[in-house]
């Protein structure tokens, strides 16, 4: 009788939000999934049911040299901002010692991350031009005498910005999962004689492994379907997965861009798919 | 000099009230009202107080979407203008996916070419609008001037009318139904820093010069950026073309590999999609020679940099743009945008986009709005006397600067292609994103 | 003993070489901020890159003044309010989803994959899903129905995650005492659990609102007609070429500055309260 209540109560609870999901993301993908076998001219799409949008889009060299982009930028980013995210949140976890300390070091690392991404993208810009401040300060220190070109609008860009936009994301799942390690654990390793660098290969990297994972998983997506980062940062010169969606819908192919969008949905989910067998999120947190 | 505009402004609206006479009995009826006495001084009193509760909303590029002529509506017509601008991709699948967003398009003609036959706007009937027969014969039937020959490409005069009230066919002649009342277009070239390039450009073949390597760049909106590319690589004998604006698979696919060469040998420092971009890259000196606007190269001579919007040898690729009806308008507001239309013709408009180095699609009647040092700088290609000024009242040119390319017969009568979307479009589009993507 | 504690205040060559590596992190995190916050006083006929030509307010006025195109201030007021709008919503539904997920009930762990899977869908694809939705069934997109849905996708997953992560530490001993002094459900969710998890929630309600207020991607085809401020500011980078832009970087920084403000100020207030009555 009352476990009947409570799981009525349960339902209740959790109904706003599962139909939210149901509206705004099951229905969303079961539409892109349909229409992708659509077909369109110019400016509309026609309900039909046609292989062609996909036999076009995998046996295009394009896609192929597109995926290797993207997949390329993914993992660049991701390695970038793991050495990072590692690093700083062990010194935050393990060498600032009081709490107080540790909250002000975080806000000072989040406070960036609460302006509007395309303002710090492009914030880039001035800094890294041909005529822009690192050129010119290089120029004037005597390292280079002609401006470097590889600063902007190229694959460098893309990645850096990627870094710094995406950076806190392995942060702070890393910094949660080392704070929940014991320090006792430490403390034993050091006994047993082992040195500074086996603590880490052994005790914090192997428990710090669930944060890493969240974070993986967070800037592998992110970057898998990123279109305006790679549009601001490589001048228009280079394409990826989410530029071509998005190209495609400007261009009203949306048959066209919902086969690109299935495929992605795929890729990103086999990923992380492999990710997850790494950790267990729910019972992570 | 400001009491003449206002005048001949008024004359104007005054000279309407005639035609609007058939509207204001229908709306009498409507309103159960009698016909107001107001029809004497040019503004009849219901027709005034309903108008000023009508919002028509527009939206189109950035280039015509300027909030001052919104203001000037609210002025001289009396009821609100709420514009929204998008970039051209945007712009043709608002028009089509969501017909009852706009009540007003502000398009290109090529665009136009692939949204009015989906049917979510309806043509205009020509005889309602008094200003129409100042329309420049561009439009009408394609010549400049009776000898001039009919450029490549979507040529607006081949867009720019159905059969009929409710048809989606483009009529081969002109007829009563005007699917886009012309507003606004231009020819386009390359634009150049002639500080930072120390030989004579002269034809389109210089946009690919290595010597420009890492300097070029090109704009990547599929449907006009080819046109670019067709007139470069014809420019540099390397393949002929049928029509430029309708290329076959074969020309598509030579015209794209040649750019990709180009992309792979590092030719390109960027590629650009609105205007203000292609200013960014000229201005901060990432790019030296690319092909422009002409108001982006104003924009960035207005910075004090120098720059040249180049005429070249075979000649420019022109566009058009201009306003149409949303399918849903009806009543009231229907004709409140007539209203519009006619009013967008009759010269103050035509003189504010002619001060930004646009054109006007009905001359005369902008020739009354601008000083004869305006006219004689933009139209003429006379010498300018004192200081031509933006319309924002920005000093853009010193006296004695003369316009790049000439007068307006110069310019406008050595275009080669119009911009436009062709039979092979989907092919041309996928071959672009792989030009995008090598 | 006395030695162990000596050791630990002699900081590690390792602290020096993490310490500095930390500080390049913040650097590199504030330096092209930084570039933006100089432009952005850019004298009155300078441009979008360096040199500065003179110091001067100039943009900043500029900014309130009408542009040649656009509508800054309409896309701000309107993103604050989808902001606000999601803010409450999902404070409101993760906290109910989170009490739900208490106790197992059938069907939990769809919804905790359909959570994940929102997490991790490109966003462009909620973007086109549910653009291409209303494009079939004839709705107009509109910011306040299609673009809400779309962030809401993108809000619930973290605030559920931070309230299993509340739940998770949650000592069910204090709701069993209220019950037991015959507190009714509510009474005991009213004053023993949410005032528990009050800083978390205040938690979700900053994280949606800051992820709302500069979403992009999920707004790009649900907005409808009119621009969200992130819309406004990417027509902005394509549509303007002076240093306009870089002032309205600057005041956006600020105003989030402002809203972080506000919010670890009421976490303070709450926590005083709370100090106070206990």
């Amino acid at each position: 009788m009352a476990s009947d209540t409570s799981k009525r109560s349960s339902y209740f609870l959790i109904t706003p939000m599962a139909a939210i999901f149901a509206v705004f993301l099951v229905i969303p993908l079961v539409t892109i999934v349909i229409v992708s076998f659509w077909d369109y001219d110019e400016y509309r799409i026609l309900p039909d049911f046609i292989l062609e949008n996909y036999s076009y889009l995998l046996g295009s060299s394009v896609t192929w040299s597109i995926y290797l982009n993207t997949l390329k930028y993914a993992a660049l980013t991701w390695l970038f901002t793991l050495l990072i995210g590692f690093t700083v949140a062990y010194f935050l976890a393990f060498h600032v010692r009081s709490l107080t300390w540790q909250i002000v070091l975080f806000m000072v690392c989040t406070i960036p991350f609460w302006t509007s991404n395309i303002i710090r993208m492009i914030s880039w810009i001035p800094f890294l031009g041909r005529n822009g401040l690192l050129n010119s300060a290089l120029i004037n220190l005597g390292i280079v005498d002609q401006p470097l070109e590889f600063l902007l609008f190229s694959d460098f860009a893309v990645v850096l910005a990627d870094v710094h936009l995406y950076a806190l994301f392995m942060v702070v799942p890393i910094f949660n999962s080392m704070m929940r390690i014991d320090r006792s654990l430490i403390e034993a390793a050091r006994d047993a004689g082992a040195s500074g660098f086996e603590t880490l290969k052994s005790v914090i990297v192997p428990l710090s492994k669930p944060g890493i994972a969240i974070g993986s998983i967070f800037v592998i997506t992110v970057v898998m379907g990123d279109f305006i980062t790679v549009r601001l940062m490589s001048g228009g010169q280079s394409a990826s997965v989410g530029l071509q969606i998005s190209n495609e819908i400007g261009l009203l192919q949306y048959p066209a861009a919902a086969a690109s969008a299935v495929v992605l949905l795929i890729t990103v989910l086999l990923i992380v798919t492999a990710l997850l067998r790494l950790v267990d999120i729910r019972k992570e947190l | 000099m400001t009491i003449d505009i206002k005048k001949s402004a008024k004359n104007l609206l005054t000279d309407n009230a005639v035609s609007r006479r058939g509207f204001v009995k229908g709306a009498a009826v409507a309103t159960g009202a009698a016909i107001g006495s107001g029809a004497i001084t040019g503004f009849p009193t219901i027709w005034a107080q309903n108008i000023k509760n009508v919002t028509l909303r527009q939206f189109g590029t950035g280039v015509s979407n300027i909030n001052a002529i919104g203001d000037k509506v609210k002025e001289d017509l009396g009821f609100t203008l709420q514009m929204t601008a998008l970039d051209s991709d945007a712009v043709a699948q608002r028009a089509v996916t969501q017909p009852n967003s706009f009540d007003i398009a502000d398009i290109e003609y090529w665009i136009c070419k692939k949204v009015f036959p989906a049917g979510t706007m309806q043509p205009m009937d020509t005889t309602k609008l008094k200003n129409y027969k100042y329309i420049s014969k561009l439009f009408i039937d394609g010549k400049l001037t009776p000898d001039s020959e009919i450029a490549q490409g979507t040529a607006p005069h081949t867009v720019g009318f159905v059969e009929g009230k409710d048809s989606v066919d483009f009529a081969s002649e002109p007829t009563q139904w005007m699917t886009l009342i012309p507003t606004i277009y231009n020819a386009d070239t390359l634009g150049i820093r002639p500080d930072l390039i120390d030989r004579p450009i002269d034809s389109w073949a210089d946009l690919l010069d290595p010597a420009f390597k890492g300097k070029a760049s090109i704009l990547n909106i599929p449907s006009i950026g080819i046109m670019d590319a067709a007139m470069v690589c014809e420019a540099m004998g390397k393949v002929t073309y049928g029509d430029k604006g309708n290329m076959t698979k074969d020309e598509i696919d030579k015209t794209i590999a040649i750019m990709i060469d180009a992309k792979n040998e590092g030719q390109f420092r960027a590629f650009w999609k609105s205007f203000d971009e292609s200013v960014n890259l000229m201005a901060s000196g990432e790019v030296v020679i690319q092909s422009m606007w002409s108001p982006a190269v104003a924009a960035v001579r207005s910075k004090g940099i120098a720059c040249k919007y180049q005429p070249l040898k075979e000649g420019y690729r022109a566009w058009g743009g201009g306003i149409g009806l949303a399918k849903h308008l009806s009543g009231l507001e229907l004709e409140a945008a007539y209203e519009y239309i006619d009013w967008y013709l009759s010269g103050w408009v035509g003189a504010y986009l002619n001060r930004q180095g646009y054109y006007s699609a009905a001359p005369e009647t902008a020739k009354k709005f601008m000083s004869e040092d305006e006219w004689g700088f933009w139209m003429e290609g006379e010498a300018a006397e004192g200081d031509i000024l933006s319309p924002e009242g920005k000093v853009m040119e010193k006296a004695g600067a003369v316009r790049d390319g000439g007068s307006y017969e110069e310019r406008m009568g050595s275009v080669a292609c119009w911009n436009s979307v062709m039979d092979e479009n989907k092919h041309m589009i996928r071959k672009w994103n792989e030009f995008i993507a090598a | 003993m006395a030695d162990a504690r000596k050791t630990r205040e002699r900081r590690p060559t390792s602290f020096y070489v993490l310490a500095a590596f930390f500080a390049l992190f913040v650097l590199f995190l504030y330096g092209p901020m930084l570039t933006i916050f100089i432009l952005s006083f850019q004298g009155e006929n300078g441009g979008l890159t360096f040199p500065m030509n003179g110091f001067s307010f100039h943009w900043f006025g500029n900014l309130f003044e009408r542009q040649a195109v656009g509508d800054f201030g309409g896309s701000f007021l309107r993103s604050l309010k989808l902001g606000l709008i999601v803010m409450v919503v999902t404070v409101v539904v993760s906290f109910m989803a989170g009490l739900a997920f208490r106790r197992r009930f059938k069907g939990d762990s769809i919804v905790f994959y359909l959570a994940i899977a929102s997490l991790i869908v490109p966003s462009i694809l909620i973007s086109l899903g549910i653009g291409l939705l209303f494009n079939i069934i004839e709705w107009q997109p509109q910011w306040f129905t299609s673009a809400l849905g779309a962030h809401l996708t993108w809000t619930f997953p973290f605030g559920l995650l931070i309230m299993f992560a509340v739940f998770n530490r949650f000592d069910p001993s204090y709701e069993e005492a209220a019950r037991d002094l015959g507190a009714s459900n509510w009474q005991t969710i009213q004053y023993v659990v949410l005032p528990m998890v009050g800083p978390s929630l205040i938690g979700v309600a900053m994280f949606s609102f800051t992820l709302s207020y500069d979403e992009f991607a999920r707004t790009l085809m649900t907005a409808g007609a009119l621009n969200t401020l992130p819309l406004e500011i990417y027509g902005m980078t394509t549509n303007v070429t002076t240093p306009v832009l870089y002032a309205l970087g600057t005041v956006t920084t600020g105003f989030s500055f402002l809203v972080i403000a506000l919010a670890l100020g009421s976490v303070a207030i709450l926590r005083m309260r709370k100090g106070q009555k206990a």
